[in-house]
């Protein structure tokens, strides 16, 4: 898709079904909830994280300009957890070089990268171009449905 | 304004009400809202996400600015009715605290 924050919307909405078939997978498409349906810790989490990263690729590496370069979004969807990779052709950053910011005191900024990764098992960053991140979650055993807790 | 947002004036109170998605592409219709309420000196801003689904850092900065204007200038902030993924955003950034929800 286009790596430009128009876009972000579908690319978001994509990822919360591809959640929502992991973490709700008995639920049919047309039962769930219309707009987003976020109440599952494991779909909020991925969003989360996700639209963060989303905004920093359409924010830092492509200057918040309809650049015409796109992002190109990949899920892998398993049963026991969810693979994101994004690869953008924009700046490449150092994200050793992303501080962690101080929760003492309330930011107005720089909260995305600690968000994702705070939230997910994995979040990796290959400078490129292209650039590319890789993101990983686990739905926690607790979470899953009876049926793939083991016993 | 937009459809996401809305203000409701009383004598004491002002009421904003915010809807569906506060994300980076939503946020400067409220940023801007809120420039006005910090230039009005509201005295007391009760904010409610009860309606609110889904919340980005652009969202959080905002929802900070406001908190952190209208107490700048005398005034006071509630925050009520986070649910779901906003509140569990506002939790990891440790502002369920500050915020009291």
């Amino acid at each position: 898709m286009p790596g430009s924050l128009r876009y972000r919307a579908i690319a978001v909405r994509v990822v919360a079904e591809a959640c929502r078939l992991i973490s709700r997978p008995e639920l049919e498409s047309d039962a769930a909830a219309p707009g987003y349906d976020l109440t599952h810790p494991f779909d909020s989490a991925v969003v989360s994280a996700f639209a963060e990263i989303f905004n920093n690729i359409a924010i830092h590496a492509y200057g918040r300009r309809d650049t015409g370069l796109p992002i190109d979004l990949a899920l892998w969807i398993e049963p026991d957890g969810i693979t994101i990779e994004l690869r953008d052709q924009g700046s490449p950053f150092e994200i050793a070089d992303v501080p962690t910011p101080s929760l003492d005191e309330l930011h107005e900024g720089g909260m995305g990268i600690h968000i994702a990764r705070s939230l997910l098992d994995r979040v990796e960053y290959e400078p490129g171009p292209p650039n590319l991140w890789r993101l990983y979650k686990r739905l926690a055993v607790e979470e899953a449905r009876p049926s793939v807790v083991t016993r | 304004m937009s459809e996401n947002f809305q203000v409701q004036h009383a004598a004491d109170e002002t009421r904003l009400l915010v809807r569906g998605m506060l994300d980076v592409n939503t946020a400067p219709g409220l940023a801007e809202i809120v420039d006005e309420l910090i230039a009005e000196r509201r005295p007391r801003v009760v904010v409610d996400l009860s309606a609110l689904d889904i919340i980005d850092s652009s969202g959080v900065a905002v929802l900070v600015k406001l908190y952190k204007g209208v107490r700048g200038v005398g005034g006071q902030v509630q925050i009520t009715g986070a649910r779901d993924q906003p509140l569990a955003i506002f939790k990891l950034l440790r502002m369920d605290k500050v915020f009291a929800l």
